[in-house]
C-alpha cells in the first residue's frame, strides 16, 4: 500500500462515515412510523380481502348457505374443515341433505382459499378478523353454523337442488309475510330467504323450532 | 464554585465528634461504597433506557412505551425479571472460574467507576497516579471476559473471548498513548488536578487545540472499542457467535455482563469528559464575565454529568449507524492508523507544550 | 413447456453422453430428478443440461429395473452441482450413484429407514418418532462399481480428529432459518464446510403426488417465502400450458407486475438481513420500513403479505384491487429515492466496503458449475435470467435489461440486488398504467386433471431460476412434481466461496448469496 492510498483510504473512510451518521441523524427527526397497536384498534381496518378466520354468514333469520355438500371439505388439503350432515325428509317426502355441524379448525388453516372457491353457494367467506389467539388448542376448533340456525331458501330462480324446498315457498305464504316484510329495508336479499324459514323449520327440524323462533321477530 | 468538601468535611467533623478515628473511617468507607453501588445501579438503568430510546428513534420506531410514561419503568421491569431469573448451571465447565468472571468483570467496572470525579472535592478515589490507576484497574475487566470464555467450555464463548482479548489489550495501548499526550499537557496525573486546572485555565480540547481534538477522537474510538460495543463489538457480534463469551450466561450472572457494560461506556464518556471536556469544570468563555458568572451558578456535577451523556449520545450516535468490523480490520485500524497517530500526537503535543504553544 | 423428446439412455452409457454434451457447451446442469417409474421401468434420474451461450436445453433420462441396488453412475466431477442433487436422489430414491465421493442421505435423518419418495415406501410405519439425537457421522462412502456388477465401498473423511468444528446452526441468528454449516475453523478462518439441510424439510413433493392439482398450489407460497408470487406462477403455468389454458393479457401483465413487486420485496428484505447480520441494525430497520409499503399493496390485492395466494390456475384469484394502480404508482418514486439512502447509509460505508470487496469470490465458471443462478450468478457474469432467456408471462413486451457483474464477490452480489430493484422498477412502471382489459380468470374444470405427459416451466424467481417439473398420468394428482429449488445451489457454493476466509466473512458471503431455507429443504 503507497502512502498515498494510505491517506486518501483514510479520508474516504472518514467521509462515507460521516455520511452514514448524516442519514441516521436525519431519521433522528422525521417522523416515526411505528403503528400504536392495540391503542389505535378503531382505526385500524383490514384490508377487505384480508383472510383473518374463515366465518359462516348468517342473516339476520339465523340462515346460512351451506347446503353440506361437503365440497369444502375434499377442496382442504389439510382436513381442517370437518362437514356433518344428516338426511332430512322433506314435507313432499324427498329426501334432502342438511347441515348439522360446521366445524373448522383453526389452528389447521393454511389460508389457501381453496375451500372458497370450492363452494358453490358461496356460503363461507373469509372474515378480517385477526385477533384470534387462544389460550387452549381446543379453542380453535370453532363450530361456524350457529346454533339453530338454518340454510337459506334459494329464490325459486336459483338452482336445482332447490325445488323440493321450494315448494313450501308458496305454501308458507300466508304464515311469513308478517314477519318478512318489515326486513325489506335491512337487505333486499332478505324477505326472499326468509320467507322460506318458518315452513322450514315446521317441516324439517321440530326440535329446533322453539329456540329459533323467538329470535325471528327479535331480529326484525 | 460550591466545593463538596464542605458536605465531606461536615460528616466527617460529625462522625469523629462520637466515634473513634478508626470507625469514623470505617463508616465513611461504608457510606461512599454505599453512594458508589446505588449510583451504579441508578446510572446502569438510566443507561439502559437512554440506549433503547435513542436506538428505537435512529431506526424510525418509538421504543419502549409501554411501562409507564413513555415506557420509563421499562427497565426497572427488566431488572426485576432479571433478577428473578434462575442462574443455570452449566455441566463440564469450570465452575469455579465460571462463577468468578462475571465479578471480576463487575469488579473492574466498579473500580473504574469510583475514579470520576463528580464535582469539586467529590472525588471518591483520587491519588496522585489517578489515570494510571483507572487503567490498571480497567484491565481486569479483561481477565473477566477471557475466563468467562475459557471457563464456558463452548466453542463461541471461547472465539469471542479470545477475540475480546485481542481487541482490549490492542485498543489499551492507543488509549495509554492518548492519555499520556493529555498528561503531557495538563502535567499532572490526578484527576482532581485535571479538573481544577480545566475549570482554571479551561478545557483541555481548547487548550490543546489540534492535538487534543484529534486525541479526543482516538479516545472516543479506542474507548468505544474497549467498551466492546458496535462497531467494535466482535466478541459479542450476535449474528457470527450468537452472544460470544457470555453465551452460557443465564440470571443476574448475564445482568452483571449486561451492567458492566453499559457501565463501562458510562465511564468512557465520563473520562472523556474529564480529560478532555473539563470534568465539572463549567464552561467559560475568555472576556465574557458575565457569561462565566452565570455559567458558574450551574454545579459541576450538573456539567459533569451533562458533557458525559453528551458523548454518551455521540457513542450510541456510531454505535447504531455503521456496520461491525471484521477482527483483522479492527486489529489493523488499532495498529495501523490508531496507534501511529497516537504516536505523532503525543510527540506534536510535547513540542507544542514545551514551544509554549498550548493556550 | 412439453418434454416429448427427452432422451432415454442406459446406465452405462450416460457418462459418455453427459461428456459429450458437456463438451459441446451444455455446461449447466439445471435440474438432476430422482424418478420411481414403478416396477417395470424401475428407479431412475431426469436429466436437464442446458447450454448457456445458446440457452437451448437438452432433456434425458436414465433408469435401472434392479429396485434391491439401483445404480446409476455420477456426473459429480462434471458438474459440481450434481454432487447435492445426487444426494438427494439417494436419499428420497435409494439411488445409489457409483463414483460419487460422498454418498451420504441429505434432507433425512442419518437412520432414517426407507426412500419414501418410491412409491412402495410406507414411511411412516419404519420411522416412528425418534426421542434420540440425529447422529451426525464425520466420514461418508463412495461406491465404486466393478466391471462385475458388484459394489465396492470405501470412506471418504469429512472431518479428521485434528479439526476444529463449530456448528453454525441450526439455530444461528445469521443462517436465516434453520440451517446448519458444520465449520472446521482454523483460528478465525475457515477451512471447510459441510451443509447438513432437512431441518424445515416438509415433503412438499411427497405431498403433492396425493394432493389434487389446485391443492399442490397451497403449498407453493411456502417453499421460498419471498419469492412466493414468482413459484406459484411458474406451477400455474406449468399446469396451464400442460392443460392448453390460454391466459388472457390482463393476467399476464398484472402477474408480471406482482412478480416484479415480489422480487423488490426479496430485496430490499435481502439488504435489512445483510445490514443486520454485519451489525448494522439501523440500515436493518429502514429496509423493513420500506417493504412495509410492498406487503400492503399485496394485502390489499391479494389478501395476504407473505403467503400470497394470488395466482390459481387458469389466472388469478380475483381482480386487481381498484388501488392498486394508485399505490403501486405511490411506491415507485418512494423507493427510488429510499434506494440513495441505502447506498448513503450502508453501500458506501468504508466498514462495508472492506468487508464485502474481494470476499466470497465465485468465477463464472463455478457459479455456472454450481448452478447458481440469480444475483449470485449474474454477478459474477453469468447471465442467466430466465426473463430473457425463456420469456414467459409479458417480459417479452418491457424493455429492461440484466444487470451484470464481474468479480463475483459479495460486494457484486449485493449491488446486483439493489440495482435489480431499480430495474424492477422501470418494467413495474412500463406496464401499470397499460394493464389490458380482461378476464382476470379463465373458466376451469371443477376438477383439473393434466393430460398425460411431462412438463416444465422455469421463472426467474428473486433469486433464481425457479423450474417446475411435472410428470402426468392424467390423474387429478401428479404423479411426480419437482420443484428446482434456486437456493439449494447457492448452498453447495458456500463451501467453495468460504474456504480460506475468516468466520465473519462466512455472515457475509451467506448473507449476499441469499438463500431461503424452506426452498432448500422443500
Amino acid at each position: 500500500m503507497s502512502n498515498n492510498n494510505y491517506f486518501s483510504g483514510l479520508f474516504f473512510g472518514i467521509k462515507s462515515l460521516l455520511i452514514g451518521l448524516g442519514v441516521t441523524m436525519k431519521e433522528f427527526f422525521t417522523r416515526k412510523i411505528t403503528e400504536q397497536y392495540p391503542e389505535n384498534r378503531k382505526e385500524l381496518k383490514m384490508f377487505d380481502r384480508f383472510r383473518g378466520r374463515l366465518i359462516m354468514p348468517h342473516n339476520e333469520n339465523n340462515e346460512h348457505k351451506c347446503i353440506g355438500c361437503g365440497l369444502c371439505q375434499m377442496a382442504c388439503p389439510n382436513g381442517s374443515i370437518k362437514v356433518t350432515t344428516e338426511m332430512l325428509e322433506a314435507e313432499d317426502g324427498k329426501k334432502k341433505r342438511s347441515l348439522v355441524k360446521y366445524e373448522y379448525d383453526l389452528g389447521c388453516c393454511m389460508f389457501c382459499e381453496l375451500c372458497i372457491t370450492a363452494c358453490p353457494q358461496g356460503a363461507i367467506e373469509f372474515c378480517t378478523d385477526f385477533e384470534n389467539a387462544v389460550f387452549d388448542r381446543a379453542k380453535l376448533v370453532q363450530q361456524l353454523n350457529k346454533p339453530g340456525s338454518k340454510v337459506a331458501e334459494k329464490k325459486p330462480v336459483a338452482k336445482p337442488v332447490a325445488p323440493a324446498a321450494a315448494k313450501p315457498v308458496t305454501e308458507a305464504k300466508p304464515v311469513a309475510p308478517a314477519a318478512a316484510e318489515p326486513a325489506t329495508e335491512a337487505k333486499p336479499a332478505a324477505p326472499a330467504a326468509a320467507k322460506p324459514a318458518a315452513p322450514a323449520e315446521s317441516a324439517e327440524a321440530p326440535v329446533e323450532k322453539k329456540e329459533s323462533n323467538p329470535e325471528t321477530p327479535a331480529a326484525v | 464554585m460550591f466545593d463538596f468538601k464542605v458536605v465531606t468535611n461536615w460528616i466527617d467533623t460529625l462522625l469523629l465528634s462520637f466515634l473513634p478515628g478508626w470507625a469514623a473511617t470505617l463508616v465513611e468507607c461504608v457510606l461512599v461504597a454505599l453512594a458508589i453501588i446505588t449510583l451504579y445501579a441508578v446510572f446502569a438503568i438510566i443507561l439502559i433506557y437512554m440506549e433503547r430510546k435513542i436506538c428505537a428513534f435512529f431506526q424510525c420506531r418509538l421504543g419502549p412505551n409501554r411501562v409507564g410514561k413513555w415506557g420509563s419503568i421499562q427497565v426497572l421491569a427488566d431488572v426485576l425479571k432479571m433478577l428473578t431469573k434462575e442462574i443455570i448451571d452449566m455441566k463440564n465447565v469450570d465452575r469455579l472460574l465460571h462463577k468468578m468472571a462475571p465479578f471480576l468483570v463487575i469488579v473492574a467496572s466498579m473500580l473504574t467507576f469510583a475514579c470520576l470525579p463528580w464535582n469539586k472535592g467529590a472525588e471518591v478515589l483520587d491519588f496522585n497516579i489517578g489515570i494510571f490507576f483507572f487503567l490498571a484497574a480497567g484491565s481486569i475487566g479483561v481477565v473477566g471476559i477471557l475466563l468467562a470464555g475459557w471457563s464456558s467450555n463452548n466453542k463461541y464463548a471461547l472465539i469471542g473471548a479470545m477475540r475480546s482479548g485481542a481487541q482490549i489489550i490492542s485498543y489499551e495501548v492507543s488509549i495509554g498513548l492518548v492519555m499520556l499526550t493529555m498528561i503531557v499537557l495538563t502535567g499532572t496525573m490526578s484527576f482532581s488536578e485535571i479538573c481544577q486546572q480545566q475549570a482554571d485555565l479551561g478545557w483541555n480540547i481548547f487548550r490543546g487545540h489540534i492535538p487534543a481534538v484529534l486525541c479526543f477522537i482516538i479516545y472516543l474510538i479506542a474507548g468505544n472499542a474497549e467498551c466492546n460495543r458496535g462497531p467494535f463489538d466482535m466478541p459479542e457480534a450476535e449474528s457470527e457467535l450468537t452472544a460470544g463469551y457470555h453465551v452460557e450466561y443465564s440470571g443476574m450472572h448475564f445482568g452483571f455482563y449486561y451492567l458492566a457494560e453499559y457501565l463501562n461506556l458510562f465511564i468512557c464518556a465520563g473520562i472523556a469528559s474529564t480529560i478532555f471536556l473539563g470534568g465539572w469544570a463549567p464552561f467559560h468563555i475568555p472576556g465574557l464575565d458575565g457569561f462565566n458568572h452565570v455559567m458558574d451558578y450551574i454545579p459541576g456535577a450538573v456539567w459533569m454529568l451533562g458533557k458525559t451523556f453528551f458523548v454518551v449520545f455521540l457513542l450510541m450516535w456510531i454505535r447504531w449507524t455503521f456496520p461491525r468490523l471484521r477482527i483483522d480490520q479492527l486489529l489493523a485500524l488499532e495498529w495501523k492508523y490508531l496507534m501511529p497517530m497516537s504516536l505523532v500526537l503525543l510527540v506534536l503535543m510535547a513540542i507544542c507544550v514545551s514551544l509554549g504553544l498550548t493556550f | 413447456m412439453t418434454l416429448d423428446n427427452i432422451k432415454t439412455l442406459e446406465p452405462s452409457q450416460l457418462r459418455e453422453e453427459m461428456q459429450a454434451l458437456k463438451s459441446k457447451g451444455f455446461d449447466y446442469l439445471s435440474n438432476l430428478i430422482g424418478m420411481d417409474w414403478g416396477e417395470e421401468e424401475g428407479l431412475g434420474v431426469v436429466y436437464c443440461v442446458e447450454n448457456t451461450q445458446t440457452h437451448e436445453q437438452a432433456w434425458l433420462k436414465t433408469a435401472t429395473a434392479d429396485r434391491e441396488q439401483p445404480v446409476i453412475p455420477t456426473v459429480s466431477d462434471l458438474w459440481d452441482i450434481a454432487n447435492i442433487y445426487e444426494r438427494e436422489a439417494y436419499d428420497f430414491y435409494g439411488i445409489i450413484f457409483a463414483g460419487h465421493p460422498d454418498m451420504r442421505r441429505i434432507f433425512l435423518r442419518e437412520d432414517w429407514v426407507g426412500y419414501p419418495m418410491r412409491k412402495d415406501d410406507k414411511p411412516a410405519e419404519q420411522n416412528p418418532l425418534r426421542m434420540t439425537n440425529e447422529p451426525l457421522a464425520d466420514d461418508t462412502t463412495e461406491y465404486t462399481l466393478q466391471p462385475d456388477g458388484s459394489l465396492i465401498t470405501k470412506k471418504n473423511i469429512i472431518f479428521g480428529p485434528d479439526d476444529y468444528v463449530v456448528n453454525i446452526g441450526p439455530q444461528h441468528p445469521s443462517t436465516h432459518g434453520v440451517l446448519h454449516f458444520r465449520v472446521a475453523l482454523d483460528g478465525e478462518i475457515i477451512r471447510k464446510i459441510d451443509p447438513v439441510l432437512g431441518y424445515i424439510h416438509r415433503g412438499v413433493e411427497k405431498l403433492n403426488e396425493s394432493y389434487t392439482y389446485p391443492q399442490t398450489l397451497a403449498l407453493t407460497d411456502r417453499l421460498d417465502y419471498l419469492g412466493a408470487m414468482q413459484s406459484r406462477h411458474a406451477l400455474c403455468m406449468c399446469i396451464e400450458k400442460a392443460m392448453g389454458i390460454e391466459v388472457s393479457d390482463r393476467v399476464q401483465v398484472v402477474r408480471t407486475i406482482l412478480d416484479e413487486l415480489q422480487r423488490i420485496d426479496s430485496h430490499i428484505l435481502f439488504f435489512s438481513c445483510l445490514c443486520q447480520d454485519m451489525g448494522a441494525t439501523t440500515a436493518f430497520l429502514y429496509g423493513f420500513r420500506d417493504r412495509e409499503k410492498i406487503l400492503d399493496i399485496f394485502e390489499e390485492t391479494c389478501g395476504g403479505r407473505l403467503i400470497i395466494n394470488y395466482n390459481t390456475i387458469g389466472g388469478l384469484m380475483a381482480d386487481i384491487h381498484p388501488n392498486f394502480q394508485k399505490r403501486v404508482k405511490e411506491f415507485i418514486p418512494y423507493m427510488r429515492k429510499n434506494i440513495k439512502e441505502y447506498h448513503a447509509l450502508f453501500t458506501g460505508n468504508v466498514i462495508f466496503q472492506n468487508r464485502s470487496k474481494g470476499i466470497g469470490p465465485l468465477t463464472k465458471e463455478q457459479v455456472i458449475s454450481f448452478g447458481c443462478t440469480g444475483g449470485t450468478g449474474r454477478a459474477a457474469g453469468w447471465a442467466n435470467d430466465v426473463r430473457k432467456n425463456h420469456p414467459y408471462a409479458a417480459y417479452d413486451r418491457v424493455d429492461f435489461h440484466q444487470v451484470l457483474r464481474e468479480s463475483g464477490d459479495s460486494f457484486d452480489r449485493y449491488m446486483i440486488r439493489l440495482d435489480e430493484i431499480l430495474e424492477s422498477l422501470n418494467i413495474i412502471e412500463q406496464l401499470i398504467d397499460n394493464i389490458p382489459e380482461g378476464n382476470y380468470k379463465e373458466k376451469t374444470k371443477p376438477i383439473i386433471k393434466v393430460p398425460e405427459g411431462t412438463y416444465y416451466q422455469a421463472v426467474e424467481t428473486s433469486r433464481g431460476e425457479f423450474g417446475v417439473f411435472l410428470e402426468s398420468k392424467g390423474d387429478k394428482s401428479p404423479y411426480r412434481l419437482h420443484y428446482r429449488s434456486t437456493g439449494l445451489p447457492l448452498v453447495a457454493a458456500m463451501d467453495t466461496a468460504c474456504r480460506g476466509f475468516k468466520i465473519a466473512d462466512l455472515v457475509t458471503i451467506g448473507g449476499t448469496m441469499d438463500y431461503i431455507v424452506p426452498d432448500i429443504d422443500r
